[in-house]
């Protein structure tokens, strides 16, 4: 049975307040998840005044406005800042996201920040997405063909073929699909996820690979596949504007006809 | 120390969407007609039985708290109809887009007060 409230450990206190020192006009209250390892306390969500005109469009310079300027212990992760990594995939204002390509003015009030949902935390919005990773590994997500030695010939592809895989190699594997997924957050040990199972149908629908009928065989299980209730969740936070659902679908049609 | 690590929060503080809303409304809803269709049959097999094992439920039935029940069930019925048509077009491949669904998602709510009323006018002899 799953358990909807949180653990006793992981109860959110109220934190600390940042009072703005900067004398602007234009301030805005930002909360932010925070939990530190070494204290051994329960997370808190702290509260910043930031200094909106002196700071850059997204979610992500706040972030790092605040890091700056205020708290230098703000963890998060972050790299290219282009949405095309997906190191800064966090919950923003209750919806899962990428912090870099997220504008705060598409935001209304005050701005919430948390950590992807229902992950072990690592430190403030840092979770761990080990389990994503290994469930990742075991759809064996690489080229596999019949081909030995040295027989290896280019493997050609169509136009067409091609195509058909626009849509889901754009994936970036943020994991804001699979962590804003309910189902998934009930059954994470066992259910895929979308973003793995969109993968999967990434593999089983390029025209290359020589292994659709195992790695079809391999999904189709009742959790790995079908605890997928179509909550649409996550074709709703995808930041790539992909559609996880979508794959989903096709591989219980691609069961459900073949 | 893993285990020591706090959850993040999900369920508290994840918005909801149209779509996840009418997922858990059709999952309750399904449960409630479960047992509403085995009320049902208890009330259609009390027929056969006579008035003096009808009568109870008539009783009840005709108090305000049974026509509310009457119509609740009117609605979870019709919104189990909509919604589940919804399921069968995303099996068989369709509706996916996200504006799509939203659409559907609305147009099955809406639909299934509308559903309601009908049921109940019909059930009223009213046409």
């Amino acid at each position: 049975m799953a358990q909807f409230s949180l653990p006793q450990n992981s109860k959110i206190e109220v934190g600390n307040y940042f009072k703005d020192k900067t004398n602007s006009k234009n301030l805005r209250k930002i909360n932010v998840y925070r939990w530190d390892p070494s204290t051994g306390k329960n997370p808190r969500v702290d509260t910043f005044e930031v200094d909106m005109d002196n700071c850059g469009p997204k979610v992500l310079d706040i972030l790092f406005k605040i890091k700056n300027e205020i708290d230098p212990s703000l963890t998060f992760r972050r790299s290219c800042a282009h949405g095309v990594c997906g190191s800064c995939a966090m919950n923003i204002d209750g919806v899962n996201g990428l912090a870099c390509i997220k504008s705060h003015s598409d935001i209304n009030g005050d701005l919430n920040i948390y950590p992807l949902p229902h992950l072990k935390v690592v430190k403030d919005l840092i979770g761990d997405l080990s389990t994503l990773y290994k469930q990742y590994e075991s759809i064996q997500p690489w080229l596999k063909v019949d081909q030995t030695g040295q027989e290896k010939t280019e493997l050609k592809q169509s136009q067409r073929d091609r195509e058909k895989l626009d849509g889901y190699y754009e994936c970036i594997l943020c994991a804001c699909c699979s962590t804003s997924c309910p189902s998934y957050w009930w059954n994470g040990d066992k259910y895929l996820g979308p973003a793995v199972l969109l993968q999967a149908y990434r593999w089983i629908n390029d025209s290359r690979d020589g292994d659709k009928k195992e790695r079809l065989k391999k999904v189709a299980d009742e959790l790995k596949l079908y605890r997928c209730h179509t909550i649409m969740n996550c074709t709703n936070s995808c930041p790539k504007g992909l559609n996880p659902a979508k794959a989903i679908g096709s591989i219980k049609k691609m069961l459900a006809t073949s | 120390m893993q285990n020591n690590n706090p959850l993040s929060p999900h369920l508290q503080i994840y918005k909801w969407h149209i779509s996840s809303l009418l997922s858990i409304t059709h999952r309750v809803v399904g449960v409630i007609n479960y047992f509403a269709l085995i009320v049902i049959c208890i009330w259609a097999i009390s027929l056969f039985f006579g008035e003096n094992f009808y009568q109870p439920f008539e009783n009840i039935l005709n108090t305000f708290f049974g026509k509310f029940l009457i119509i609740s069930l009117c609605w979870t019925f019709s919104f189990q109809i909509l919604n589940e048509i919804r399921h069968l077009a995303w099996d068989a491949g369709f509706g996916f887009d996200l504006k799509i669904a939203k659409i559907t998602g609305v147009i099955t709510l809406i639909g299934s007060f509308i559903l309601t009323i009908l049921f109940y006018l019909v059930g009223r002899n009213f046409f």
